[in-house]
């Protein structure tokens, strides 16, 4: 058996920001303290894996660097129908990934759990490089906590220290 | 004929690593076709220069999310020839394994979601859920049979975190071994099925026909992905992986900023294909059978029958993998650390990714530290001949629609699934 909810972590770790998802499931990783029945999810820039990462899940938390035409660092919770994709995909070729595409695949399986939470990250730089910046970097645990939220059952979403 | 065309297909985006096509065709001539590509990730090997031979992996691994598990085969292998390090029979095996799972969901997913849309007339595969439940349910279960391959063999799926220089970090057990093979047996049905309706399909895929120069490993009595020579299709001559920079001579095209390569031609294609035209007496037989099924022959010049040649190497790597995972029960798991001393070295690792000949060369200080890495990708190797595809594509089919050429020239970039957009992938949203 799968466990109930999946955090799926996304990105790249080698394009400073665009690592966001990922360095946010290494940070998850390492606490002790996560609830039982949560399975954390390196989905990398492979996104068509999540047609199988959501099947059997009652939630997924999909954690991920975002273009939102925020300050750069701001964290914002959103669900797959608050928000329209602006990628332009032409479908040469698998390497192109739009995570809103392939979640509403998914839908279309009957593989994907009626609760989806997207985390998004804006990003300062997206280019080369193995560190997040400064500005998303010293922000980490609070991100951590957003995602922490999400996993208590009794609460709504929301950061851990609010 | 007094046609003029005018096209440009691209994407609308802020970073780069996406191609372009061009199209301006006057009065019935080509003025110009071009495939505009700019940098392909060079800078993953700056990134590696001054890391200890230990962490290459786990960067590189991070170069594609669709071929984690070659990357890190080519860079351990590479690693392994600099440092002098030989492995068991026993890792040799797992790591063909974990290989064979990356195929087998690389190729499903690019002939299930990217290229059957094509042949069903659709947009993309989202609209086959509804018109083609059957086809979609069984895409999806082979991606999942290639995905579980790559777990229990590599660990994380998409960044494999057992494979290692000398060995593996953790090894499978000998019951999950005996789970996979019955996955495997489970996926031959469904293999035969996905071929039969390609196979009904086929007759959608373009007759276009181009004589290139293919090149991929070779191995004989092997249908290789792992082990062997660089062979050719237009020489007997095989060449050394460790001479692999005489072969893909790379050089910088003015209409790209990734670099191209060439052998004995201007061009030369790597992929699947190409190693069908290599090595396909090396198939295993069912996989020969669902060649034979489609016409597919050596000598096959039509670049998009690339994606039957992906169809018939997912059923040749099952059939495959059965073998190996009997072969290793029978021997029993055994378990092993690897052992790596750092020493001076250069090094080259070669791999069939599912896209083509992939080759990572690193060079190591007394202590392990690299000191210069070469990564030469098989969509830079493509390039080319996409280009030289295009030129002889454009004026056979000058007389259709513009959507029928622009769709054709799009299937035929699609034929070679580049990777040229993997680097990001981040969320760009709007809120409503």
């Amino acid at each position: 058996m799968v466990a109930a909810i999946a955090v799926l972590g996304l990105g790249s770790p080698l394009m400073t920001d665009e690592g966001i998802g990922i360095r946010i499931l290494e940070a998850l990783e390492r606490r002790a303290d996560l609830p039982e029945d949560v399975e954390l999810v390196d989905l990398g820039t492979g996104g068509l894996r999540i047609v199988h990462e959501a099947a059997g899940r009652r939630k997924l938390v999909v954690v991920d660097c975002a273009r939102m035409g925020e300050p750069p660092g701001t964290i914002r919770r959103f669900t797959p129908e608050e928000v329209r994709s602006r990628k332009v995909t032409l479908r040469w070729s698998l390497h192109e990934g739009d995570v809103l595409a392939n979640l509403e695949l998914a839908r279309r399986l009957g593989t994907c759990p009626e609760e989806v939470v997207l985390l998004g990250i804006q990003p300062e730089r997206v280019a080369p490089g193995l560190e997040l910046t400064a500005t998303l970097a010293a922000r980490l645990e609070e991100y951590v906590g957003w995602v922490l939220a999400e996993l208590r059952p009794a609460e709504k979403a929301g950061p851990e220290r609010a | 004929m007094s046609r003029t065309v005018e096209f440009d297909v691209h994407h609308v985006t802020r970073v780069e690593g996406h191609g372009n096509i061009k199209v301006r065709v006057k009065n019935g001539t080509v003025d110009e076709v071009r495939w505009l590509v700019p940098e392909a990730p060079r800078f993953f090997e700056a990134m590696v220069r001054g890391r200890s031979w230990e962490d290459i992996q786990t960067v590189v691994s991070r170069i594609c999310g669709i071929c984690s598990v070659t990357h890190s085969l080519a860079s351990i292998k590479a690693v392994e020839a600099a440092l002098g390090v030989e492995i068991s029979r026993q890792t040799d095996r797992l790591r063909i394994l974990a290989h064979y799972g990356e195929q087998v969901e690389s190729h499903v997913l690019h002939v299930g979601y990217l290229v059957a849309p094509d042949l069903l007339g659709q947009k993309s595969v989202v609209p086959l859920v509804t018109s083609h439940p059957e086809v979609v349910q069984t895409v999806i279960a082979l991606h999942k049979l290639g995905n579980h391959m790559m777990e229990v063999l590599a660990g994380r799926k998409t960044h494999p975190i057992r494979l290692k220089p000398g060995g593996f970090a953790k090894l499978p057990t000998e019951a999950e071994l005996r789970d996979l093979k019955a996955r495997l047996q489970a996926a031959v049905p469904q293999l035969e099925a996905l071929a039969e309706v390609i196979l009904s399909l086929a007759g959608e895929l373009p007759d276009f026909r181009r004589e290139t120069e293919y090149i991929a490993l070779v191995n004989p009595p092997h249908y290789p992905f792992y082990h062997g020579q660089i062979g050719s299709t237009d020489t007997d001559e095989r060449v050394p992986v460790a001479e692999f920079e005489r072969v893909v001579n790379e050089y910088v095209s003015p209409q790209s900023t990734a670099k191209w390569t060439r052998w004995h031609r201007d061009a030369y294609g790597v992929g699947a294909l190409a190693r069908f035209n290599l090595n396909a007496e090396h198939l295993a037989p069912l996989a020969t059978k669902v060649a034979a099924s489609f016409g597919l022959e050596k000598g096959c010049t039509n670049p998009y029958l690339n994606n039957v040649a992906q169809l018939v190497e997912v059923v040749h790597v099952v059939e495959r993998s059965m073998g190996i995972v009997d072969e290793l029960l029978e021997a029993g798991i055994r378990p092993e650390k690897p052992h790596v001393e750092p020493r001076a070295g250069v090094g080259v690792g070669c791999v069939e990714a599912p896209r083509g000949i992939l080759f990572h060369k690193y060079e190591f200080d007394e202590r392990g530290r690299c000191l210069a890495a070469n990564i030469c990708i098989p969509t830079n190797q493509n390039h080319a001949n996409i280009q030289k595809d295009f030129e002889a594509l454009l004026p056979e089919i000058l007389d259709e629609e513009e959507d029928a050429i622009r769709l054709k020239m799009e299937m035929l970039v699609r034929a070679y699934d580049p990777c040229i957009s993997c680097s990001t992938h981040y969320l760009d949203v709007e809120f409503v």
